[in-house]
């Protein structure tokens, strides 16, 4: 059984600073493919629907699938690099970024298929992926 | 009642006082799931050591325990619970107060 000794207050104050220390170490060490995955998913999937919505043809090819197989990649790089770690797979705050940036992929989506070759709706759907996956990135960063 | 009984010493939570114990539960503060290799890793003890303090917390209800596979391979995972972080801030704030009372 221990027995308590309670503390002076600079051993409190010690106590409270290790905490603090060990709390940002453990979170830091466990949430950063988490924001690796974010900051790349935004990266390649806003430069992929850019390219998707000012080409055609074989360019057209090239974009699409090179931005499946960097997702695709990225996937399996974001599988690996949290497994056995679960901090933040099933929190809220995760659900939000991957729906935020799910909403702008999808609005950009949407301008291939039905503004194709629109310069300008172009650059704010995938600007607006970036925006959101930078701002999720940063969030998480200083969180 | 004394006067002595108003020092904030009081109010420290016994089972936090513990220094490794303490160490897990603020390695949970921040990320509220961990698992098992990550807290050990974080609090620099042995699997033993911590499974040992772990079941401790656990009885109290200050943390849950999940056992998932990867693959085949068994993941233990560590979750502060809603009364372990209650106990938690409590205890911070204690901490606080009697780290204020040098000034």
């Amino acid at each position: 059984m221990d027995t308590p000794t309670p503390p002076t207050a600079a051993e409190a104050q010690l106590l409270l600073d290790r905490a603090d220390r060990l709390s940002r170490s453990a979170h830091n060490a466990t949430r950063w493919p988490y924001i690796t995955f974010v900051l790349a998913l935004g990266v390649a999937t806003s430069m992929g629907t850019f390219a998707m919505a000012l080409t055609t043809g074989t360019a057209f090819g090239l974009s699409y699938f090179g931005t499946l197989g960097v997702v695709f990649a990225l996937m399996l790089f974001f599988l690996a690099g949290i497994r056995g770690r679960s901090a933040f797979a099933r929190s809220r705050r995760w659900t939000g970024y991957i729906a935020s940036w799910f909403v702008t992929y999808a609005a950009a989506i949407a301008v291939v298929i039905w503004a194709h070759g629109s310069v300008l709706l172009a650059g704010i759907a995938s600007g607006l992926i970036l925006l959101v996956a930078m701002f999720s990135a940063a969030r998480e960063a200083r969180s | 009642m004394t006067a002595t009984d108003h020092h904030p010493r009081h109010r420290l939570d016994d089972l936090l006082h513990n220094p490794v114990r303490f160490s897990i539960i603020a390695a949970l503060d921040r990320a509220g799931t961990l698992g098992f290799k990550e807290v050990r890793d974080a609090v620099e003890i042995t699997d033993s050591a911590l499974s040992k303090q772990v079941a401790t917390l656990e009885s109290a209800g200050y943390i849950s325990v999940g056992k998932a596979f990867a693959g085949k391979l068994p993941r233990t995972s560590l979750t502060l619970t809603r009364q372990g972080r209650a106990a938690w801030k409590a205890h911070l704030a204690t901490l606080r107060e009697i780290a204020g009372e040098s000034s």
